[in-house]
């Protein structure tokens, strides 16, 4: 079954502007998927949609066969999201309250509370940081943080958008190990990107979007090749004729 | 990376630290009410104990005077204030301005009162983990049914969270405005609107980011809040606290 099936989904923006147009896509739990396109393509527009951040003007947004409409609570506790701006994520004082902050909007207990807490700060690495003040974390901690205060909420789908912005390459590999290993553990994922470069290697299907469309689908060895008239800058490896490598590697 | 020291919680070990939030803000209103009735020995009294209460939740006195300089500052203003304008005994005259000893009392005094009651803000902030404070407002706004304590809760949590952030954003507009060279306008005037408009419009913004981030993380009225719990080492201190503060209006 899949976990995502969108179906003729459009909206437009309250001032006219068409975000998106006609969008079709489904999703098997699992999948990693990248989504690229240039500025104003409709690409965070979509991932909005998943956890009823947005609702569509027309078309239906399903998550495990329930529409977001219906139930957008359940929507969110299924679809995480880590947004492009840490800053704006974090909403506590310290490193441990926001990651509490997610479980305890969930109404859970305060046990399940603290151990969902210190797992989710276990496998980000940010243990040591429990009582630090967010102000004073790194590009890299910060989004990090960002990434277990969803983990805590437990989502099946983990939605980054831009998750690389502004990061060095130390952070940026911090937070690609993040990605790459929720994967692993099973997690659907979806990032939003102009870079292809850092993620591509790890994916299994890319979206190009263009106009609030899926202007391509598929699987990256065979999308990827003139993606730059779509705004996306091509990576190095197929232009080279080499195998796709990892940052990681 | 901007950073409100001065604002923010320090982990430790301390009695202060483990007295429940509750009992703490009880605490800060009967000293700084015993400190208005206090005599000068009495204030200083308190104020020996603050400090004591300070260092023993492991501030520094260097830390504390960084923390404190601005507002020292402002002390030394209102005391030469006092000093100059009260009656009593005429010590120094300077041209028509004398200098009376009364003044000095009664300027020394109000120093000494609004030190006082700094001190006691920066305990109570520097030993209290902002969830405690935020579970300590709703538990005593409960009583209230017009007063929505977890929304006020938040909203002060929210503030403290975002002081440093809306700083560091006044100072990346402030940099950004002096690289064009904003300081060749003289007119206060149209430099505080160049640095207001957009500072605004960026803290605004990012207010309606924050709100959409909380609401992807299922943010609600109803919600898992923290369990403040009092022990006896809570009213053995208050016991102990309402004892010294009489002694010292009494006594002293």
């Amino acid at each position: 079954m899949n976990i995502i099936e969108i179906n003729n989904l459009s909206h437009r923006f309250s001032n006219g502007f068409p975000g998106l147009d006609g969008i079709n896509l489904s999703v098997k739990k699992g999948e990693f998927i990248v989504i690229a396109g240039r500025n104003g393509s409709g690409k965070t527009t979509l991932l909005r949609h998943l956890n009823a951040l947005l609702l569509p003007t027309s078309g239906t947004v399903r998550i495990d066969g329930v529409s977001v409409q219906d139930d957008p609570v359940r929507a969110r506790r299924i679809v995480g999201m880590v947004f492009q701006d840490s800053d704006s994520q974090i909403v506590c004082e310290t490193v441990r309250e926001d990651v509490a902050f997610g479980p305890e909007n969930l109404c859970l207990e305060r046990d399940e509370i603290e151990k969902r807490v210190s797992e989710a700060l276990t496998v980000t690495g940010l243990s040591g940081l429990a009582d630090a003040g967010p102000h004073i974390l790194s590009g890299g901690e910060k989004r990090r943080l960002a990434i277990a205060g969803v983990l805590a909420m437990m989502p099946e789908v983990l939605v980054f958008d831009e998750p690389f912005s502004n990061l060095d390459y130390p952070g940026t590999r911090d937070v690609l190990m993040q990605i790459t290993g929720l994967h692993r553990a099973g997690r659907t994922i979806f990032v939003t990107t102009h870079d292809l470069e850092k993620i591509i290697a790890h994916a299994g299907r890319l979206l190009i979007m263009e106009k609030g469309k899926i202007a391509r689908d598929g699987i990256p060895e065979k999308v990827i090749s003139g993606v730059e008239t779509f705004g996306v800058k091509e990576p190095y490896f197929p232009r080279m004729g080499f195998e796709r490598v990892s940052w990681l590697s | 990376m901007a950073e409100l020291t001065a604002f923010s919680y320090r982990a430790g070990f301390s009695i202060v630290h483990s007295i429940d939030a509750r009992f703490k803000l009880l605490l800060l209103v009967i000293i700084g009410v015993s400190g208005l009735k206090a005599s000068p020995a009495g204030l200083l009294f308190l104020f020996i104990f603050v400090l004591s209460g300070l260092i023993h939740a492991g501030i520094r006195l260097r830390d504390l005077f960084e923390e404190l300089r601005l507002f020292l500052c402002f002390l030394l203003f209102i005391f030469v204030i006092r000093a100059f304008s009260a009656d009593g005994t005429g010590l120094i005259k300077i041209y028509s301005i004398s200098l009376f000893t009364g003044g000095l009392k009664e300027g020394l005094l109000i120093c000494l009162k609004l030190l006082v009651m700094a001190l006691l803000g920066l305990l109570f902030v520097t030993t209290t983990r902002m969830l405690e404070i935020k579970a300590a407002i709703e538990w005593i706004l409960k009583p209230f049914p017009f007063a929505a304590g977890n929304r006020i809760s938040t909203m002060t949590g929210l503030m403290m969270r975002f002081i440093p952030v809306i700083l560091e954003k006044a100072k990346e507009t402030s940099d950004a405005q002096k690289a064009r060279c904003i300081e060749n306008r003289k007119n206060p005037l149209y430099r505080m609107v160049k640095f207001a408009i957009p500072l605004l419009g960026r803290t605004f913004n990012n207010a309606g980011r924050i709100a959409v981030a909380m609401e992807a993380r299922c943010y609600s009225d109803t919600r898992t809040g923290y369990k403040l719990s009092s022990k006896k080492n809570d009213w053995i201190m208050l016991f102990a606290v309402i004892l010294i503060c009489m002694a010292t209006i009494v006594y002293l």
